[in-house]
């Protein structure tokens, strides 16, 4: 318990989710087209739907991303961010079920979804998890929290 | 301290108006809403003119033998067009190949005769049946009836993957029924 509470092991937890949701975020707003078409690939939304969140996802992961980076709310930063993770997890999960071969749509191209893909998801839910509970003040950019 | 679900909604609301912002003066923006996917009729088809029908199979396909013409080989189409039932079973007639989008179960309960099944909502394994069509063949895709959209979206998916004269039978399998057209098991 103490080892996961460490300061410095959330602060690193922290940065890296931080990057990765900002990496996430920037490069779908480059792409919105191609995103959208990833989304659709899972066949889950209707094609309604598709843009609207083609267009607000990929914000949010990079709003949240940044937040977490500069140690700004923390906690509920890190909560959207194990909100979306458990989504995508889960649409992965049940795109793996029906057997679809598709593009992760997570980092731009060249992300097949499978069992690496649920590996790295898990990875990243289990940190976002610590920050939820423990919450990171270490080196953050404003006092409040 | 917990977790504030105020602040969340509210780092979620500023980001959502952000998205819409910057979605409205990117060049490169999407509509709100996604676009319905327009069918393009097959002149033919939607005049009901069985005369034009035959007039246009003729150009399409070497009336003795069913196969493509040598002008035809050219022809693609810019996407995948509806046919109705009738244009559909002159194709029928053509040997040209249909294929069910439909789950594996409805197909196994009838089927058009001779139809491929590449359930929309299935695996990727059909892949491997893929493989064996080629990209110049005609094909015909299909579901339930009127109100399906499987065969517009396989049709869209296949004209994606290369195949580029896609007909999306309008009516399906309850027209082919009505119809009293071969069927198989």
């Amino acid at each position: 318990m103490k080892l996961l509470s460490n300061k410095y092991l959330l602060f690193l937890i922290r940065i890296i989710l931080g990057f990765i949701f900002i990496y996430a975020g920037a490069e779908k707003i480059s792409n919105p087209e191609s995103f959208a078409l990833s989304i659709s690939n899972y066949k889950l939304i209707p094609a309604a739907a598709l843009n609207i969140c083609a267009i607000t996802l990929p914000w949010i992961e990079l709003v949240a991303g940044l937040l977490l980076l500069l140690g700004i709310l923390v906690k509920e930063n890190s909560s959207i961010i194990l909100f979306f993770l458990s989504l995508f997890t889960i649409a992965i999960i049940i795109s793996l079920f029906r057997g679809l071969n598709i593009e992760c749509g997570c980092f731009g191209k060249g992300n097949q979804i499978g069992l690496l893909k649920l590996g790295e998801n898990s990875l990243m839910i289990i940190g976002s998890l610590l920050l939820v509970f423990f919450g990171s003040d270490f080196f953050k950019l404003t006092d409040k929290n | 301290m917990r977790v504030s679900l105020i602040r969340i909604f509210w780092i979620i609301l500023v980001s959502i108006l952000i998205s819409f912002v910057y979605n409205h003066f990117n060049p490169n923006g999407l509509n709100l809403i996604r676009e319905e996917r327009v069918l393009i009729w097959e002149d033919s088809s939607a005049l009901d003119n069985s005369e034009k029908d035959s007039l246009l199979i003729e150009k399409n396909f070497s009336s003795n033998t069913g196969e493509l013409t040598h002008n035809e080989m050219n022809q693609s189409f810019d996407q995948p067009k509806a046919i109705k039932i009738d244009f559909a079973y002159k194709l029928f007639k053509q040997n040209v190949k249909f294929i069910d989008a439909r789950s594996v179960e409805e197909f196994a309960e009838g089927h058009i005769k001779g139809a491929v099944s590449i359930p929309f909502y299935g695996s990727e394994e059909y892949q491997s049946v893929l493989n064996q069509i080629s990209k110049d063949e005609y094909l015909v895709t299909y579901c339930d009836g009127d109100d399906c959209d499987l065969s517009i979206l396989l049709g869209d998916e296949l004209f994606q993957k290369g195949y580029k004269r896609v007909y999306v039978f309008y009516g399906g399998w309850q027209d082919w029924l009505k119809n009293n057209y071969p069927v198989e098991k």
